[in-house]
């Protein structure tokens, strides 16, 4: 047997066991989190078992949020589901001292300013949330459904730009796969490459 | 002393560059200066008609980048929107070599840092009644550091018209040209074969080139319906490595994407290089068996190959099938040579037609049966038919005879009366004819010449098998042509006499070698007893038109030739039904095996597999009874003595794929090396490396060469 062949095959293995920071595929079970909001009251995923639940990645100084935020397209989305009682869980990943990282206070006064309507803005700090999701952009969507399970991942539309004049030209794959879970039919476009900032995580 | 020097340079350079762009844009953020935007043209003028290149030149503030053709994990990639007048073309971006970044989170982006140039090739239009032009695109992009910046520019070129050109902004030109990526090499130098295992892509590749090249990576560039995981590499020994691509979201059928496989000294370094690797065009098969790994047919360009159909043509012209007809043709001319020049004109465009018509007629054919998904194959689409060798055979025997002098044909008299009201036309239709009788007389002999070509075409679309076809055609018509333009070149040729008989006579015999041939083929397919009862049902229809040579004159009284024409139809009919629908038809299909010389084995798909289990070399040759390249290489190389002393010291396995009956298991394997037929040779390495693949003409010293090294490198491994 070859002793070098032998020894790459035995750390590629163990590099992906140990490494990997992939996205669970859509289908499968949505790892829990805990999480504590700018008010420092906690929420996990498992407490909303029972609901639609949409994870938002956020940070208020990417351009490809305020894309969204400055036009108030993702204020009136948040707003339309939570009214029909979907959860919107919005999350910071990055890490204190990079860019979108939030105390909270700033989590608290860019909520009210933004006039945003989602269920909590959660603060994750050390990134394991994030990670356990391979969230890799701001935004990065993912939707899960009341058996918690992830039925949606990926960009919030189809048109990979900072530019807010594409908005209205563009599909919002969350409002759709929304859409569809709520009339009972299956989500025909289920995961998407997301486009964005990356999200800024601590080193590890 | 060097390093202030450099210094010193670099800034003149800077301030050099910034005095000679006054339409460069900055971008700034919070007071700094984050990207610096301009356009450059690799020439002084511009010249109506010739293309120039022109590079968009951003220059990031340190430690900020801008992205590639694919961003990555994040980012976006830079973009360009020209304003170009009508008239003008504009070029793909050529996007250099990126480099690859890893942040936390195990976010990977491509993109470039410091500088870069994006450049594009325009093309002005052939007119252009203006002394200068300015030309404007509007550039986005997205910067990044830790926080990430749209940027955006409307930059504009102003450039003289001139008729003639100096090249300008070289330096920078060439720096960045040098980082595009190179294509694919040829299979001499590196082969890649893909394969999918469930969610994964596995990217092979093999050269000799590996061994001294440093790390390797693979740059994805996935379409539109595909989200691609990161790519690692999954194996490498000496001269071969294995990418792994995930896919996180793919097309069911995906079985290749296109991508980069970059070579650097150093991660991110100055002195990189790629090879660009583009998605396999034909269907690859899953699963990794190198049995079914094939390597994408080498993607020759079209012209290349419309040159090959029109040389095959020409080439036609001097087969032993066609010399004959061809050789009645210059008689007509010959004894045309005292006529108008217009009637022989005439004729020679008719003849022409002929040739154009019957290879008009069969493209046609075989866009309609490609069309209702039949395997259509040269040489397999005819040859290995029986029932087609045998029409051929009749044909050729039917000719010779009537060179020999057996029998005359004449035109039925109500057909020349209906089609023809003056004896003039008539000479056009018996020129056309001759024509396409030519053509059908090609046939057996295109395939051992046209076979490259033609099977190029058949892996293309109607209008590309249309126009090799055509190709062709002109090629075997162009002789004839130029006699008909020019029949004063006719008097090279001695005049018309007896000698005339006796060349034709002399042609006759040439066809009854090809009939031998034919006859050997048909051996080789239906064994000793078909072709005997093949050569019977021959002997008949000689015998027919002996009869009527001999009692349909025409000053025979009407009711003898109905009476002889009748007999000859029955004895024809009547032979037909009983030797080749009853005793032809009922020979057994001939065993290849009984044809195998020595150490040969016969090649079945399990046993290939099975010798590459037990860890032998295999090579196999692809041959046919009726394929003559292939006779020639056994006989010139393969059978040698040296060569087969090398096979036996090496202890490669020989396994032999006879064709002659078209076995569908080796059509499949043919396909999948993009061959349209045979011949076609192949060695499997033992240890599973990707096969290599020989020409269509063999040389024993490429072949004892290639023994001896893959034989040597296996050695080496166990």
């Amino acid at each position: 047997m070859n002793m070098k062949l032998l020894l790459t095959a035995v750390t590629s293995l163990i590099g992906t066991t140990l490494f990997a920071a992939d996205a669970p595929p859509v289908g499968n079970a949505a790892p829990d989190f805990s999480l504590t909001d700018a008010k420092g009251k906690p929420h996990s995923l498992s407490q909303y078992k029972g609901k639609y639940v949409v994870l938002e990645w956020f940070n208020p100084e990417c351009p490809f949020v305020k894309k969204h935020y400055g036009t108030g397209n993702m204020q009136n989305l948040q707003k339309e589901y939570t009214d029909k009682g979907v959860v919107w869980l919005t999350i910071d990943s990055n890490a204190p001292g990079t860019q979108g990282n939030l105390t909270p206070e700033e989590a608290d006064r860019v909520a009210t300013s933004w006039k945003t309507h989602e269920t909590a803005l959660l603060l994750d700090p050390d990134g394991k949330a994030g990670q356990a999701y391979g969230a890799k952009n701001t935004p990065n969507m993912v939707i899960v459904n009341p058996d918690g399970k992830i039925i949606y991942h990926g960009a919030i539309d189809s048109k990979a730009t900072p530019n807010p004049s594409d908005i209205p030209s563009s599909t919002n794959y969350v409002k759709a796969a929304l859409d569809q879970s709520l009339a009972g039919k299956s989500v025909s476009t289920p995961e998407t490459k997301p486009y964005g900032c990356s999200v800024k995580y601590k080193s590890s | 002393m060097r390093l202030a020097s450099r210094v010193a340079l670099f800034s003149l350079l800077f301030w050099l560059l910034v005095a000679i762009a006054p339409h460069g844009l900055a971008q700034t953020y919070q007071g700094k200066q984050l990207v610096r935007a301009e356009l450059l043209a690799d020439t002084k003028a511009l010249v109506p008609g010739k293309p120039f290149t022109v590079g968009l030149l951003l220059r990031m503030a340190p430690g900020w980048h801008t992205y590639w053709k694919f961003s990555g994990d994040a980012g976006l990639p830079t973009e360009m929107k020209w304003k170009l007048p009508p008239g003008w073309k504009i070029g793909e971006i050529q996007w250099p070599i990126p480099l690859k970044t890893i942040d936390p989170g195990d976010i990977e982006t491509y993109g470039y840092q410091d500088e870069i140039l994006l450049m594009q090739e325009i093309t002005p239009p052939l007119k252009l009644d203006v002394s200068s032009v300015q030309l404007a695109a509007e550039a986005n992009w997205l910067v990044c550091e830790k926080i990430c910046i749209p940027g955006s520019a409307t930059l504009r070129l102003d450039l003289p018209v001139a008729s003639s050109s100096e090249p300008a902004n070289a330096d920078v030109f060439a720096r960045y040209r040098r980082l595009v990526p190179q294509n694919w090499p040829g299979p001499n130098v590196a082969t890649a074969s893909w394969s999918r295992v469930g969610s994964e892509l596995r990217l092979k590749i093999s050269s000799e080139m590996l061994a001294k090249s440093p790390p390797l990576d693979f740059f994805p560039l996935p379409e539109q319906d595909t989200i691609v995981g990161h790519p690692a590499v999954q194996s490498r020994n000496n001269n071969e490595i294995v990418f792994r691509i995930p896919l996180e979201s793919a097309p069911k059928n995906l079985s290749s994407i296109a991508g980069l496989v970059v070579f650097a000294q150093q991660p991110n370094g100055e002195h990189r290089a790629a090879w660009q690797i583009a998605r396999a065009s034909a269907a690859v098969q899953t699963g990794s068996s190198a049995l079914l790994s094939a390597r994408p047919a080498a993607a020759r360009g079209i012209f290349t190959f419309l040159l090959f159909g029109f040389l095959g043509g020409m080439i036609l012209n001097l087969m032993p099938c066609v010399l004959p007809v061809i050789s009645l043709k210059i008689f007509g001319f010959i004894q045309q040579a005292g006529q108008s020049r217009q009637k022989i004109f005439r004729s020679g465009i008719a003849f022409t037609l002929g040739i154009f018509a019957w290879f008009i007629a069969l493209a046609v054919l075989l866009i309609a049966l490609k069309g209702a998904g039949r395997d259509v194959t040269w040489g397999g689409f005819q040859f290995t038919n029986p029932y087609f060798v045998l029409a051929l055979s009749v044909i050729v025997l039917v000719f010779a005879l009537n060179l020999f002098g057996v029998f005359e044909i004449w035109l039925p008299q109500s057909v020349t009366r209906s089609l023809l009201s003056t004896s003039e036309r008539k000479d056009y239709l018996g020129s056309f004819l001759q024509g396409v009788f030519a053509t059908v007389l090609a046939t057996p002999c295109t395939a051992p010449f046209l076979g490259t070509a033609l099977g190029f075409a058949f892996t293309q679309s109607a209008v590309i098998i249309l126009a090799m076809f055509i190709a062709i055609a002109a090629g075997m018509s162009t002789p004839y042509l130029l006699l008909s333009v020019q029949p004063a070149w006719l008097r090279l040729v001695p005049r018309p006499g007896p000698w005339m008989i006796h060349v034709k006579q002399f042609m006759g015999f040439l066809l009854l070698a090809t009939l031998l041939f034919l006859l050997y083929i048909l051996g080789a397919q239906r064994g000793l007893d078909g072709a005997m009862w093949a050569s019977c049902f021959l002997l008949v229809v000689s015998i027919a038109c002996w009869m009527k040579g001999a009692f349909v004159s025409p000053t025979a009284t009407g009711t003898k030739r109905t009476i002889v024409r009748v007999l000859m139809l029955m004895l024809v009919l009547g032979s037909g039904v009983y030797l080749i629908g009853d005793k032809f038809q009922s020979a057994k299909i001939a065993s290849a095996d009984s044809r195998l010389p020595g150490n040969w084995q016969a090649f079945t798909p399990e046993r290939l597999q099975a010798e590459l289990g037990q860890g032998h070399t295999v090579f196999v040759d692809f041959t046919a009874a009726w394929c003559l390249t292939c006779k020639f290489n056994e006989a010139n190389v393969l059978e040698a003595q040296d060569v087969k002393d090398a096979f036996q010291r090496h202890g490669i396995v020989k396994l032999k794929a006879d064709w002659t009956n078209g076995d569908p298991a080796i059509t499949k394997l043919l396909r999948q090396f993009g061959r349209p037929g045979v011949p076609l040779y192949v060695l499997y390495p033992a240890n599973n490396e990707e096969p290599i693949v020989f020409p269509e003409l063999l040389t024993k010293s490429m072949l004892l060469d290639k023994l001896e090294t893959v034989a040597g490198r296996v050695a080496s491994q166990y």
